[in-house]
């Protein structure tokens, strides 16, 4: 058998190969450093979600510093932020949570409610400066377990240019009826109307927020009058051909591009989007989310905590404080939230940034009027809640069933879930 | 490389059976002792890492997870509870009605494709072989790039789909976005994904059938279609079985494509139980682990269903 | 159908394949403005290169990260998977069918839950974060993939070859070794792809168990494009293109070692 020996001589290089993949494989995985650091004296661990910041970035290099400042080396891992919450949920469970973690604030009350974060009492973390508005998506049961970086939320975007044409004046577009008659008006003129994300998850919920409490709803009752008005007016913008329909399906990014083609009205977006606004090449404008009555609508506050998990090495929590406090301290929060265009959570750095940049002057105004999702003592009802919500304007927006209806099999699945 | 001489001995045990001549069951034994050498690192291998998540998964649907005890480690045993609480769920029907549709239009899609497009490949023309590599491709991109890129050309307003239908009169269509349409825009997605995986095991049937038998057919008079439906199509039975297998337990559990694509939605129009799955367990700001378990298990059972139906099929065939 | 008629037709079939990869070319060209332009651009006029600036400043060293977890999870598959290949098709065992059926079974665990089942492993074990840690987790992910089309393939060669190499004095270890794998090259060459494309496209066993370490695959270096706000496509977009360029080379390659008739040419011999 010939073909057999020459086929044994190359199997047996194969083999050879094998084993050499393996020891150099092995060898190159023997990381010392890349465990969890258990020692008091290890480097201290920092999740955060922001993936888009490399190691030459202001945001690391600010983590780096602070470390310095507090004598220990610190170990960075950014996440994607859908992720972080389950991998925060199963370090806990593992005992292997980091020393820090920057989560998004609605995840503070599930996290705190796993009982896997400290409260700011515990690790002596001063927030008295911190707006309230802000600090209550992090407090659950009269405890804190976390400080604001910065703050985030929405409002509406507008092209001038495209109102200009259909004879719109921004200003005066201070309640539903003025916004629906200039979508009217620009739908007339030939431009596309508004464009917001309606998408089936909580970034949906988040961006229906303003208009259901612009109408004075609550979410402990999905079903009310005022809701239906507020699930009504996003249906019959879509009948009437003001909103796409691609809104079903939008992420806010996709709502932003789709804004940023130039031929949108309005788009609904938030305070990140900011610098791409200056590249999108048209004039824009900005103006809060009128609410039905008149006035700005409560928007919901984005954002994120920065918080100190459970560790049964307490005495890691004294440079874990002395880490957050200078991450959170006013210099720093004001860098950090300029790179990620966001809103301080203190008055004084507030005013520090609309000095710096007089356009973020509307944005601040709108996170002052900005409410928490888990606010109002929800905490991880609000979870429950949201899911319904999304659920029902999904259903109202496809058609598949009237504001009313749908809203009502909203409230009966949200008071079973959090009975 | 403890198992290189497992194997080794194995193989030794065995020498004195070639002359036949040895009692029938001590050869029996030695080549059951060979068989099981053979398999031995696969044995240990799948204990090592597949015993511990499969007791994770039964653990977690038997119990009352919530993320406080999910954390804690102390979650009450729940008996059948979650699986209770699952099937009285309103998204339950729908659910499983979407995972049969989902799963069986994706599997004959796929597998036809598949199958016409090996046998068209098995010819020899220029570039075939780069052709069929290349049809490999969609395989290289992440998921998350592959159906952004289906939702891209099917949205509403901006997508090339219906950009395309506008171009020859059709109106467009709402293909990620209405009730009716999506079920139907995620299966189209997930067979173009399935495709190269049935092209690629079925193309490397076909070369393992030996020419001669072609030979023969030919010899025969056998040409075209029916060479193909008497020799080509029983020959690569085994092949084309395990393929629709794999292909049916990678179907099921599919959850990523319809996840980016739509969520489920609108209003679980195009939830299968795989993503329902997915939902509970990580769709949401709070993880509801035990039913999401439940789901993930029924799933599993709807498998074990399937393999034992191969397994029977098999065993007729072989006697 | 002539030759030639044939090789047009496979272009026009590979061209309708591949047109979701061209569009995802098109969009890593296209600027933030013209996204979502409506009727869409069906070729970038204005293109942008700052998807791919960004890109080859950056992921580089996520692409021979994954490479290298490719490769690895090609080796530990098949070294794993073809014995066991060999033994099920054509010594027998018993208690085979229960295996295989086990084999089927494990494929249906979620990967999140086999990737929190591994977390917790590999953090007492302490390789979490490390190459070969992926390795070994993506690999679950093919073995038993690799053990069940080893046993169809090898199933379907004669039992004259096998007898014979027995009657020449071979035991089953040299009967696999320079009978059964020189004519399973195409299950060899099929298992090897699938390996790879499965370890080259993980995200769920990277995150979970990769994502603090100093090596991360492709997968990985992609999220660096999608912020907790924002996503930049065209550089995602032109991440995956430039991550498919050497990976479709590799593809091509292997594809030329799918032999016709191998087993016929065995017999012969």
């Amino acid at each position: 058998m010939r073909l057999s020996r020459s086929a044994r001589r190359r199997l047996g290089a194969a083999a050879a190969l094998t084993l050499t993949a393996c020891l150099t494989v092995a060898c190159s995985s023997s990381d010392p450093g890349s465990g969890s650091a258990d020692a008091a004296s290890g480097p201290y661990t920092i999740w955060d979600p922001y993936p888009q910041f490399d190691d030459g970035s202001a945001w690391v290099k600010l983590l780096n510093t602070c470390g310095a400042e507090a004598g220990v080396t610190v170990k960075r891992t950014g996440y994607d932020t859908t992720d972080l919450t389950n991998k925060a949920l199963l370090a806990a469970q593992q005992d292997n949570s980091p020393d820090v973690l920057i989560v998004d604030n609605p995840v503070v009350s599930t996290l705190a409610e796993a009982g896997a974060l400290t409260t700011t009492e515990e690790t002596k973390l001063d927030t008295a400066g911190i707006e309230p508005n802000l600090l209550a998506a992090g407090q659950l049961g009269g405890k804190t377990y976390g400080v604001p970086i910065g703050a985030n939320t929405l409002a509406l975007y507008y092209n001038k240019a495209v109102l200009t044409k259909a004879g719109v004046d921004p200003a005066g577009l201070k309640d539903w009826a003025a916004l629906t008659a200039a979508l009217a008006k620009v739908k007339q003129s030939g431009g596309k109307g508004i464009t917001f994300s309606a998408i089936g998850t909580e970034e949906g919920s988040f961006q229906f927020l303003p208009w259901f409490w612009g109408s004075g709803a609550q979410l402990t009752r999905l079903d009310s009058p005022e809701a239906v008005s507020a699930l009504t007016l996003w249906t019959d913008w879509l009948k009437q051909g003001y909103a796409p329909n691609s809104v079903l399906n939008n992420t806010q990014t996709t709502s932003w591009q789709e804004f940023a083609t130039g031929d949108y009205a309005f788009g609904e977006n938030g305070t990140w989007q900011l610098a791409n606004a200056k590249k999108t090449g048209f004039d824009y404008g900005i103006i809060a989310i009128p609410s039905r009555a008149g006035g700005t609508a409560p928007a919901p506050t984005g954002g994120e905590f920065v918080t100190a998990p459970v560790r049964s090495d307490k005495a890691r929590y004294a440079v874990s404080q002395r880490l957050i406090t200078c991450l959170t301290s006013a210099d720093n929060a004001l860098t950090t939230d300029t790179t990620l265009s966001y809103v301080a959570a203190t008055a004084a750095v507030q005013r520090k940034q609309v000095a710096a940049t007089p356009e973020l002057a509307v944005w601040v105004e709108a996170v002052k009027a900005a409410k928490g999702r888990t606010s109002d003592d929800l905490g991880t009802r609000y979870p429950k809640i949201s899911q319904p919500l999304w659920t029902a304007f999904q259903a109202a927006l496809s058609g598949s069933q009237s504001p009313p209806d749908a809203l009502k099999a909203a409230q009966t699945t949200a008071a079973a879930a959090t009975r | 490389m403890a198992h290189d001489t497992t194997i080794r001995t194995g193989a030794a045990a065995t020498v004195p059976v070639r002359a036949g001549t040895a009692p029938a069951r001590r050869a029996r034994r030695t080549r059951q002792v060979a068989a099981w050498a053979f398999l031995a690192p696969v044995v240990a291998y799948l204990l090592a890492f597949y015993a511990y998540p499969l007791y994770r998964n039964l653990d977690l649907s038997l119990r009352h997870y919530t993320v406080r005890s999910f954390v804690q480690g102390d979650a009450p045993f729940s008996g059948a509870d979650n699986y209770r609480t699952v099937f009285g769920d309103p998204s339950f029907g729908p659910a499983l009605l979407h995972t049969v549709v989902f799963t069986g239009v994706s599997l004959v899609f796929q597998f036809a494709l598949g199958l016409a497009l090996a046998v068209f490949f098995a010819q020899s023309f220029r570039l075939s072989a780069t052709l069929r590599a290349l049809f490999l491709v969609p395989w290289l991109l992440p998921l998350i790039v592959s159906a952004s890129t289906w939702s891209w050309m099917l949205n509403s307003d901006s997508g090339i789909v219906n950009a395309a239908l506008g171009v020859v009169g059709v109106d467009p269509v709402n293909w990620l976005t209405s009730p009716q349409w999506s079920l139907v825009s995620v299966i189209i997605a997930n067979i173009w994904i399935g495709v190269p995986f049935n092209l690629v095991v079925l193309y490397s049937g076909l070369q393992a059938i030996p020419g001669e038998i072609y030979e023969a057919a030919a010899l025969d008079g056998s040409t075209g279609w029916s060479t193909f439906w008497r020799v080509t199509f029983p020959l690569l039975r085994p092949v084309s079985a395990i393929t629709l297998l794999l292909g049916l337990v990678y179907t099921l559990k599919v959850f990523d494509i319809i996840w980016i694509m739509t969520r489920g939605g609108p209003t679980d129009s195009s939830t299968t139980l795989a993503t329902w799955s997915y939902r509970l367990s990580f769709g949401s700001l709070l993880p509801e682990f035990g039913p999401g378990a439940a789901v993930g298990n029924l799933l599993i059972v709807m498998a074990l269903v399937c393999g034992l139906v191969y397994i029977r099929i098999q065993h007729r065939q072989a006697t | 159908m002539s030759r030639r008629l044939k090789t047009a037709a496979g272009l026009g079939l590979t061209a309708i394949m591949l047109f979701p990869v061209y569009w995802m070319i098109n969009v890593s060209f296209t600027r933030d403005t013209d996204m979502r332009a409506s009727p869409p651009h069906v070729f970038p006029f204005d293109p942008t290169l700052e998807g791919y600036r960004a890109v080859l400043d950056q992921q580089l060293p996520y692409l021979g990260t994954s490479l290298l977890v490719g490769l690895g999870t090609v080796l530990l598959t098949v070294v794993l998977s073809a014995p066991a290949g060999y033994s099920l098709a054509k010594l027998r065992p018993r208690g085979g069918g229960a295996l295989s059926f086990v084999l089927l079974i494990a494929q249906m665990i979620p990967g999140i839950i086999m990737a929190m089942g591994f977390y917790a492993i590999y953090l007492k074990a302490g390789v979490l974060n490390s190459t070969a840690g992926l390795i070994l987790a993506d690999s679950t992910i093919a073995v038993p993939f690799g053990v069940l089309i080893f046993t169809a393939f090898m199933s379907g060669i004669p039992d004259e070859l096998t007898a014979a190499a027995t009657v020449d004095g071979a035991g089953p270890l040299r009967t696999f070794w320079s009978v059964v794998l020189p004519v399973s090259r195409n299950a060899v060459v099929t298992v090897s792809l699938f390996a790879f494309l499965w370890a080259w496209s993980d995200f769920v066993f990277a995150t979970t168990l990769d994502g603090g370490g100093d090596h991360q695959p492709i997968t990985l270096g992609i999220y660096r494009y999608i912020g907790n706000n924002n996503q930049q496509w065209n550089a995602i977009m032109a991440t995956a293109v430039i991550a498919s360029i050497p990976a479709t080379l590799l593809l091509i390659l292997a594809q030329r070692y799918v032999a016709a008739g191998v087993t016929a040419g065995a017999v012969k011999d």
